[in-house]
């Protein structure tokens, strides 16, 4: 397992998808944080959530892993991974494991850069800063969110070949599905995997985030309905991909 | 450049054993119980015209195609069942199978990682396949001759005890269908079991041993090269002689077919021209020629798959 996970990582290190998705992760946080610090001027109790909150890891990271498995059968890599590693369920598991732990350094890395950004701008504003506690904790969920939604990703790219369908869908889903669940059916909004279950799963203020009509879940009532979203699309996925045949 | 000798397979037992393989997609049959054999030391060519079921033959026995029955194995196990499988098969098949936005090297080393393999040996079969110096270009670069021997190298990673080529002479030119078969010849002089399919023949001929014929996914003929040649059932022999009508009697009587050629000259198939003189020497019969007739692989070729058409 230990060789598999090495060569998802240098699978995903050596394409440039990967390396231009990163850096505009990071540089959408900063620039968000950027803004948000420069333009507002927030209390203690909102400036983790006004501020601090820029991690966009996690929907990175989904686009990723959706984006590195469905290559797979795109680039024909397929086979090549397939006769290195004939066992589809421990190939599927690595690259799972493989999504989840690049989600989480991109997590942190993304967190500390907003982070040291956000507090020189406040500091040299003479604004408000959050606690560090607040501040390492929010960052810790966000990791843990990274990981999730990595793990999410690879299901869904097992699950839909096309590289093209697949992307375009989690986009629709995140960005129009859910969001218009959430507000006109909440009670079924909530559920989501791509956009309410992540919101909440940070833990932050759901009235600070401009959700509090949506009765969102506990933060760990979430996170648990989120694993079980990744259970069922790993299920799904693996039993997809061991009964398919990788042709020519 | 280190190259250690490969795991050899066990004297009884060949490298390559497959047993009533078969698989249909919708009404096509694409293989119909298929079984042959691959030894070790020897190259042996999987023929069959384009569409025969040569590349479903061997991505069933890859495991990468589901049989709906019968089994592929090497050294008695599923390429499943193979710990490390790289160390024991290496395969190079027709479809190319690179990230085009990753070098040759980065794509070795994500397969040296996954088969447990130093990062030194991606410069060994770089060096191999003489791409040292493309090495670091992306293989959306490269030319099909580059990409056939990236994905050589790759089979070889392992250094593994058989190697499996479909139409590795796709593509390439003149002297890289001579590289891929100066190699395979060498590879299997160091022991290996190479399997090499193909539909050009004339190309196959020089480098083969053995030779697996299939059409339609039967199998039509299967033995070392030079009993192909010599026809569906053994031998072909031409022999002249003034007592040609006698001569046609005896051989009949002996289980053999002949065929009238003209000119007191007969093409008797089955037969060794060994075993015709001795029946003619036994009988009294003078003769005038006595020769092996050899077609051309092609020739066997076209007979074997007409015969399924």
């Amino acid at each position: 397992m230990t060789k598999l996970l090495k060569a998802e990582v240098i699978k995903l290190r050596t394409t440039r998808t990967f390396i231009a998705l990163a850096g505009v992760a990071v540089g959408l946080g900063l620039l968000l944080t950027a803004l948000t610090a420069i333009l507002g001027e927030n209390s203690k109790e909102d400036v983790l959530a006004a501020v601090f909150a820029n991690d966009t890891s996690s929907f990175f990271i989904l686009v990723l892993a959706v984006v590195g498995i469905s290559g797979e059968w795109r680039h024909r890599t397929i086979t090549s991974s397939l006769l290195a590693a004939p066992d589809r369920l421990r190939f599927l598991a690595a690259k799972t494991v493989a999504f989840s732990v690049v989600g989480v350094v991109l997590s942190l890395a993304i967190s500390l850069s907003v982070a040291a950004l956000g507090f020189a701008i406040l500091e040299v504003r003479d604004l408000p800063t959050p606690d560090s506690a607040d501040l390492i904790e929010l960052y810790g969920r966000s990791a843990v969110l990274a990981a999730l939604l990595g793990a999410f990703g690879v299901g869904i790219g097992a699950i839909v070949r096309s590289q093209v369908v697949a992307v375009v869908g989690i986009l629709a889903v995140t960005f129009i599905l859910e969001p218009v669940l959430l507000t006109v059916i909440p009670e079924v909004g909530r559920f989501g995997p791509l956009a309410a279950l992540p919101t909440t799963a940070t833990g932050l203020d759901p009235e600070a985030m401009g959700l509090e009509e949506a009765g969102l879940l506990h933060p760990t009532t979430a996170t648990l309905l989120l694993l079980a979203w990744i259970g069922a699309a790993f299920a799904a996925g693996a039993a997809l991909l061991r009964g398919r045949d990788v042709e020519s | 450049m280190s190259r250690r000798a490969p795991r050899l397979s066990l004297a009884d037992m060949p490298a390559i054993e497959i047993n009533d393989l078969s698989r249909s997609f919708g009404s096509v049959h694409a293989v119909r119980d298929l079984s042959f054999t691959v030894s070790a030391g020897r190259v042996t060519g999987f023929l069959g015209p384009n569409g025969a079921g040569k590349s479903t033959t061997l991505r069933m026995l890859l495991g990468l195609v589901h049989p709906d029955a019968g089994v592929g194995t090497f050294d008695g196990r599923r390429y499943e069942e193979l710990e490390r499988p790289s160390t024991h098969v290496g395969a190079v098949l027709e479809e190319a199978s690179f990230h085009p936005g990753r070098s040759g090297r980065n794509h070795l080393r994500v397969l040296a990682a996954a088969g447990g393999h130093p990062d030194g040996r991606v410069d060994e079969v770089l060096e191999l396949v003489e791409l040292n110096g493309a090495a670091d270009r992306r293989v959306k670069g490269y030319s099909m001759g580059m990409r056939q021997r990236l994905a050589i190298a790759a089979a070889l990673l392992g250094e593994p005890a058989v190697l499996i080529l479909d139409e590795p002479a796709n593509g390439l030119d003149p002297p890289g269908i001579r590289w891929v078969r100066d190699l395979l010849r060498a590879e299997a002089a160091r022991g290996r079991a190479v399997l090499v399919s193909s539909h050009l023949l004339s190309e196959v001929a020089l480098s083969v041993d053995d030779v697996v014929v299939i059409a339609k996914g039967a199998l039509r003929a299967n033995g070392t090269l030079d009993e192909v040649l010599g026809g569906t059932d053994g031998s072909v022999t031409r022999v002249r002689s003034g007592e040609r009508e006698r001569l046609a009697g005896l051989l009949q009587e002996a289980g053999t077919i002949p065929t009238d050629e003209g000119a007191d000259a007969l093409v008797v198939q089955g037969i060794s021209p060994e075993d015709v003189g001795a029946l003619a020497a036994r009988h009294g019969i003078a003769l005038r020629e006595l020769a092996p007739l050899s077609r051309s692989l092609e020739d066997a070729f076209l007979e074997l798959t007409a015969e399924a058409a």
